[in-house]
């Protein structure tokens, strides 16, 4: 047993220091999450006046950038556009995995985390809340038998449950029907994500309709260009294309096509509410908070820039996207522009204070926030989880056609010479180790 | 061309086209019509109003048959004079952490630049937007006007904080141990002390109105049934009682005097009126 694993460690040092690397990580976030849970969320620098921080930044991320599992899904398997089944598999994890993160961070954030079931039984159908959290169930439940086919073929299942791979088959067969209440799902809580602000008419920055449209916009968009990053980064490490050079750039075409969508809409958004019009609330909130925190600064070169604009700019020249690294800056740029976006969101209406008193004077001041230690060791926690899972689930895991009897040998990235692109066999079997 | 695609050539005949438009034309009439009659119509009311969101419809304590009362106060910008008695007081009766206030009180300036003192409860808005965010209905509004909370059903989510427009939620950042610094000399608690993890908020002392209620007494008039904040008042700037009640003191008040309500353009329906201090217009 322990010369088989020093064997293992010696065949991949990088993996296994990687993976050292991770584990030390997410144990720092267990510690800060064991403190959080003893103690209560007093040990974090959230308050009555900014009740929400960072770690509502890292759920909304990681749910955002998991909407390639029912975009790219719902394509595949919806407008049965065959090539991309191809990369649904490895959609549907990163969609997993990135929900499995979010509920994390909130079972944290809550106040009774031992409390977290009680949206299911006691209903308040009114609530934007209640809704994301029945959606967010539901469709983590629909990822989950998407995401089992590919768990029971694994040969890690295979070698001790024969019959895995039979009840894998059926569940795939059910795949289409699944990505129908995937895609109604996603839909809606993606959405209502940027409708918990959108609602809330007291906090005028937050208060627009458009809010939800922009979430599931920027959602799709940056969760499609995350999945295809991750797929580039993981054909890099092994050396060898695991999707089809056409499918690499239908599906860069389209998270390039939704990421300009999402900048029309966030165009108009803009010119609608602060050019266009004047609501003078809004004109006075934003204007406090260009002047008391780097808002302009990160919504211009963070959301719009750099954040969507670029990416979009790689995605659809094919001259860029034709090589990887420019997929992965692309990916890389994307990941910022959610986070900063979400960040900006979620953040901005607590920022400024509400003004309920009748009185001219100016008494509330705005509220700082910055996350202390604590909050970014719980996060850093969850962002290890996320990455672990990354790695021992596209390690161990058949997530590309054909991978099914791969794994089976070492990791070790070989140095075969993959040489051009195009008509090349799509997956090249590799001697390992 | 139609082996490799195979397509529709049938276009539509004038015939068919008349056809469906005649029977589109006359569903949307017989629609109308239908509408019109009695039975249907009253049945089409029903459905309406019950889709219509009715945060009261719910009612999880009894607190007499629906409507009955509706608990208001006044608040007396004019008389106020700032002495937060009626915050240490709040303190004190409802075991609030001492770095916490569910009654504020604010140092504000009218237009003409005169100083007035501003304080604020909850304000048990009719169509609260804490109620409607809340994912787990821990807060609802009682029949008799007051927002209330379930310590046993809240989650702790905290987007009653972010909702609320007058920043009257406070949340039980941590477990808490020994007295309130307010209690040895503002009073003893009369409530029980809340959990780390909920939220919580003013109740306008329910405690001491659904006692008071069955012992006969009336709220607002009998100190026994009143809120903490208007019993301790020196100058009587707040008036408590049943707004469905003409004779009650806080109706008097209203009656008689000029007031407003707080961010009346939110459509929030407080059950808090202000009498406004000299200078401000209203």
């Amino acid at each position: 047993m322990i010369g088989a694993l020093r064997q293992e460690v010696r065949a991949a040092p990088t993996f296994t220091a990687w993976i050292l690397f991770l584990f030390g990580l997410a144990t720092l976030g267990l510690i800060a999450a064991i403190i959080v849970l003893v103690n209560g969320l007093e040990v974090t620098n959230l308050s009555n006046r900014v009740p929400w921080g960072l770690w509502i930044t890292v759920d909304l991320s990681a749910i955002a950038l998991g909407a390639g599992a029912f975009s790219l899904s719902a394509i595949a398997y919806l407008l049965r556009v065959k090539s991309f089944e191809q990369i649904s598999r490895i959609a549907v994890f990163v969609g997993l995995v990135g929900y499995t993160s979010a509920m994390l961070a909130l079972f944290m954030d809550i106040g009774r985390p031992d409390r977290f079931w009680h949206p299911t039984v006691y209903w308040n159908i009114h609530s934007v809340l209640w809704e994301i959290t029945m959606c967010v169930i539901l469709y983590s439940t629909v990822l989950i038998v998407e995401f089992l086919p590919i768990f029971l073929e694994s040969n890690v299942v295979k070698s001790r449950f024969p019959r895995g791979p039979q009840i894998g088959h059926f569940l795939h067969s059910l795949t289409p029907f699944v990505a129908i209440l995937g895609l109604g799902l996603s839909l809606l809580h993606q959405s209502s994500l940027g409708a918990t602000y959108g609602v809330l008419v007291a906090r005028p920055v937050w208060f627009k309709p458009s809010l939800p449209v922009m979430f599931i916009a920027s959602a799709v968009a940056a969760g499609a260009t995350f999945t295809l990053g991750i797929t580039v980064f993981y054909e890099n490490l092994v050396r060898v294309r695991k999707i089809t050079w056409r499918l690499r750039n239908q599906v860069a075409l389209f998270a390039g096509l939704m990421m300009l969508a999402y900048l029309y809409l966030k165009l108009w958004d803009y010119l609608a509410t602060s050019y266009y019009s004047h609501l003078p609330a809004r004109v006075n909130d934003l204007e406090l908070l260009g002047r008391t925190t780097p808002y302009g600064l990160t919504f211009w070169w963070g959301e719009i820039i750099f954040g969507s604009l670029v990416p979009a700019i790689i995605l659809l020249t094919p001259r860029l996207r034709k090589h990887d690294i420019w997929i992965i800056v692309a990916m890389v740029l994307a990941v910022v522009g959610i986070v900063v976006n979400r960040w900006n969101v979620t953040l901005s209406g607590l920022i400024v204070p509400l003004d309920w008193s009748p009185g001219a004077a100016e008494v509330f001041s705005v509220n700082p926030y910055r996350p202390n230690l604590i909050e970014w060791g719980v996060g850093m926690g969850v962002v290890a989880y996320a990455l672990l899972a990354f790695t021992l689930g596209l390690r161990f895991l058949p997530m590309f056609p054909g991978e099914e009897h791969e794994h089976d040998h070492g990791h070790g990235p070989s140095h075969d010479d993959e040489s051009g692109h195009g008509g090349e066999p799509l997956v090249k079997m590799t001697p390992r180790a | 061309m139609s082996e490799q695609h195979p397509q529709n050539d049938q276009f539509i005949t004038r015939r068919q086209f008349i056809q469906m438009m005649t029977g589109l034309g006359a569903s949307a009439a017989v629609a109308v019509a239908l509408s019109e009659v009695e039975v249907l119509r009253d049945l089409i009311e029903d459905q309406l109003a019950l889709e219509m969101p009715d945060v009261r419809g719910e009612d999880h304590h009894d607190a007499g048959p629906p409507g009955k009362h509706h608990w208001g106060m006044v608040i007396n910008l004019e008389t106020c004079i700032g002495c937060e008695y009626c915050v240490y007081a709040c303190q004190a009766i409802n075991d609030v952490p001492d770095d916490m206030r569910w009654n504020v009180h604010l140092v504000d300036k009218t237009e003409t630049g005169d100083t007035f003192h501003m304080t604020r409860p909850c304000l048990h808005c009719n169509d609260a937007p804490c109620v409607s965010v809340c994912p787990v209905y821990a807060t609802y509004v009682r029949d008799d006007g007051l927002v209330v909370m379930d310590y046993d059903v809240c989650i702790g989510c905290r987007y009653c904080q972010v909702a609320c427009p007058y920043d009257a939620r406070t949340f039980n950042w941590e477990a808490r141990e020994g007295p309130s610094g307010y209690q040895a000399v503002w009073g003893e608690a009369e409530v029980e002390r809340r959990p780390r993890g909920v939220a919580e908020k003013c109740t306008f002392c329910i405690h001491r109105i659904d006692r008071g209620l069955k012992q006969g007494l009336v709220p607002g008039i009998d100190r026994a049934a009143t809120p903490a904040c208007v019993n301790i008042c020196p100058v009587e700037a707040r008036i408590f009682g049943d707004l469905n009640d003409p004779d009650s003191p806080a109706s008097i008040a209203i009656r008689e005097n000029p007031t407003f309500r707080l961010r009346e353009d939110l459509g929030t329906e407080p059950s808090v009126y202000y009498i406004p201090p000299e200078g401000m217009t209203i």
